[in-house]
């Protein structure tokens, strides 16, 4: 009697957590749906060759990539792409070395300003950085690091206030055991061979998060990029210059190679990722010290 | 292979949290000292300062005659074992003991040979390959052990290495350890809180309390002749049982009067009490429960009580027994000592008669709780 009670409440039990997976489910598919159809549009677009403009249609009458010819053959889309995937490695260079210099010293080291210091990048955090802009410009501008210097000036820009960003890290790295810090100055090391022979292996997924931050930061930025770079083809981002093709003159013979553009800017940002990915290792720090 | 001393070594945390206070040690060449106590008494905080992982507050501390408050620890030449093993995960085993010879750039030959001898003394050698998280606890301590064993390291620090294994494991890595300090003479600084621990490791022992010295000597020094109440309590298992009784003085002779028994104080203990011509007074007398025996209903000495708990351990009984006015003792009998008839009567709410021979007392003095005797 009592066995049978104990069944049929467990069943109920899966039931109901059969149908609240269903629920889940259904909301998370209709959400990803609604997440994917405008880049599945983009993809759609890149493809047609009959048209230039939109033409309201989602699948392309005629399927071609003429597009990609033209977008590479016409325009200085290359120059620009080099530019901004250059921007992305030494932005991911530098913005990394930052934040996992500042992560660690703000998790391992003590000393009297760490928690005012802490404070006020939070506080200084909170400001939009586009408030800076016009400084920015200014500054840029007397040191010639506008137009065709501009991805240099946007490198220092994207790099200069990435320590702030050390939170992420800076709790992944509170996670790791501070006696494996202990044991390796024991052992003989430098705060340094600390940090690079112990922690850095550590954190694989955390300092690659911390490179595709770094790395996607000049493909999506478009407002101080416009700024900094302005008129000069040479020293443009993808963002800034694909932006031209969607003036009110141009929008109709580009909208299709714009979204080409689109379709490539992808590729960069998704290779690296899954470069990348290998190293995002889960649970690597098991067996460092009794749980 | 170094002297150790500290002086007057002090330890504050923020601006009056004393950790350690006045700690005042020398620890010779190749001696293994114990540092034990309550947790919260300092003793990993004073091993900490020896390492350099904190900084000393007041005082120095000499390693082989050099200062070395203002040194790193890589600096201090030290081998150190942590409590939880302290294991670089992303490292194979033998990458793991190979790592403060690869930062000292020892060449590969030399560091093959030292490590793969430390495995083989570690009985870790099929597991040379493996990663930490595929070794058990036992394992992986032996692991940080061999780590620390590799270098020629002049003090070797060990911070609670046992605390995390299970009771059985403990006591074969407690051997295991006697074994390894034979095999690498060099000094010991061993930090625990578990008394056992201390006594069959330890050359010397201190023993602390609230970041204070209780008692530093050898094993028998501080089970024969604790300084106060706190080592008596803290060194033997179970504790020693306090009565708070009367010295009575009588010419040359001392009597103790525990609930209502006469019992005298005989051997080194009378002639102590005698040539420090100590009078009839209030104390707080000490026995040991293994000092405790059975007794006859009629015997002077004899103090009736009843059993409350009775702890079967195998070789020995260990019977909680509330006298009548409430105090509680424990007894250690040795279950040779006993007939198998005797024996199954030891239960709950049995009276049985209790005494302690003469010269196994404790004195200590019910205000200051100092030894009368040390």
């Amino acid at each position: 009697m009592k066995n049978k009670t104990i069944k049929k409440s467990s069943l109920g039990a899966r039931a109901s957590r059969r149908i609240s997976n269903t629920i889940i489910y259904i909301i998370l598919t209709v959400i990803t749906l609604v997440w994917l159809f405008p880049f599945f549009g983009i993809v759609m677009e890149s493809f047609k060759v009959n048209v230039t403009g939109m033409d309201g249609e989602l699948f392309p009458g005629q399927w071609g990539f003429g597009n990609y010819t033209r977008l590479f053959n016409e325009t200085d889309f290359l120059k620009w792409f080099l530019n901004t995937a250059l921007m992305g490695v030494a932005t991911a260079f530098f913005q990394t070395l930052f934040v996992l210099s500042m992560s660690y010293a703000l998790s391992r080291l003590r000393f009297k300003a760490r928690k005012p210091l802490m404070n006020l990048m939070l506080i200084l955090g909170m400001f939009p950085g586009f408030l800076t802009m016009i400084l920015i410009y200014k500054v840029f501008s007397e040191a010639g690091l506008t137009m065709q210097m501009a991805p240099v000036g946007l490198v220092i820009v994207y790099c200069a206030s990435s320590g702030m960003g050390y939170y992420i890290s800076k709790g992944f790295f509170d996670t790791i055991p501070k006696t494996l810090d202990e044991a390796a100055r024991v052992d003989g090391a430098t705060r340094m061979q600390v940090f690079y022979k112990i922690i850095m292996p550590l954190s694989g997924s955390i300092i690659i998060y911390t490179i595709l931050m770094g790395f996607m930061a000049p493909w999506g930025d478009f407002m101080l990029a416009s700024y900094i770079i302005h008129e000069n083809s040479q020293g443009m981002s993808v963002a800034v210059g694909m932006y031209e093709w969607l003036s009110k003159t141009m929008v109709n013979s580009n909208y299709t190679m714009f979204c080409a553009a689109g379709v490539v800017v992808a590729i960069p940002v998704t290779a690296v990722f899954l470069g990348l990915q290998k190293y995002y290792v889960e649970g690597v720090t098991g067996g460092a010290v009794k749980g | 292979m170094a002297n150790v001393k500290l002086t007057n070594v002090k330890k504050i945390y923020g601006k009056d949290t004393v950790a350690v206070q006045d700690f005042n040690l020398e620890i010779a060449d190749k001696e293994f000292v114990v540092f034990v106590g309550p947790s919260g008494c300092g003793k990993s905080t004073t091993l900490r300062m020896i390492a350099g992982l904190e900084e000393i507050s007041e005082g120095t501390v000499e390693i082989d005659g050099v200062v070395v408050n203002d040194l790193q620890p890589r600096d201090r030449n030290i081998a150190m074992v942590f409590q939880n093993y302290a294991l670089y995960p992303h490292l194979t085993v033998f990458e793991n003991m190979a790592f403060p010879l690869r930062l000292q750039k020892v060449p590969q030959k030399v560091v093959y040979e030292r490590v793969t001898e430390a495995a083989e003394i570690l009985g870790i050698t099929d597991y040379l390959t493996r990663k930490p998280r595929a070794l058990s606890g036992g394992q992986r301590q032996r692991v940080a052990i061999g780590r620390a064993m590799v270098r020629d390291s002049k003090v070797f620090l060990m911070d609670e290495p046992l605390s995390n294994l299970d009771a059985k494991l403990r006591n074969q890595m407690r051997a295991e350890i006697i074994l390894l300090r034979q095999k690498i003479d060099t000094t010991f600084v061993y930090v625990t809180h578990d008394q056992t621990e201390a006594m069959t490791l330890g050359d010397r022992i201190v023993i602390m309390k609230d970041g204070f010295i209780q008692q530093v000597g050898t094993p028998t020094e501080v089970f024969d002749m604790p300084t106060n109440l706190f080592v008596a309590e803290f060194i033997g298992a179970p504790k020693m049982n306090i009565v708070s009784t009367q010295l009575v003085r009588e010419g040359d002779k001392y009597f103790v009067t525990p609930y209502g028994a006469k019992i005298e104080v005989t051997g080194k203990k009378a002639q102590m009490l005698k040539d420090q011509g100590v009078d009839s007074r209030e104390i707080l007398l000490g026995i040991r429960p293994e000092h405790m025996t059975m007794a006859s209903a009629g015997d002077p000495a004899a103090i009736p009580c009843k059993i409350r708990v009775n702890e079967m351990m195998g070789s020995e009984l260990h019977l909680h027994v509330e006298e009548d006015n409430g105090d509680r003792l424990i007894v250690r009998i040795p279950t040779v000592a006993l007939e198998d008839e005797q024996r199954s009567n030891m239960v709950s709410g049995t009276t049985i008669h209790v005494t302690f021979e003469g010269k196994v007392m404790h004195f200590f003095d019910p205000e200051t709780h100092a030894n009368l005797l040390a």
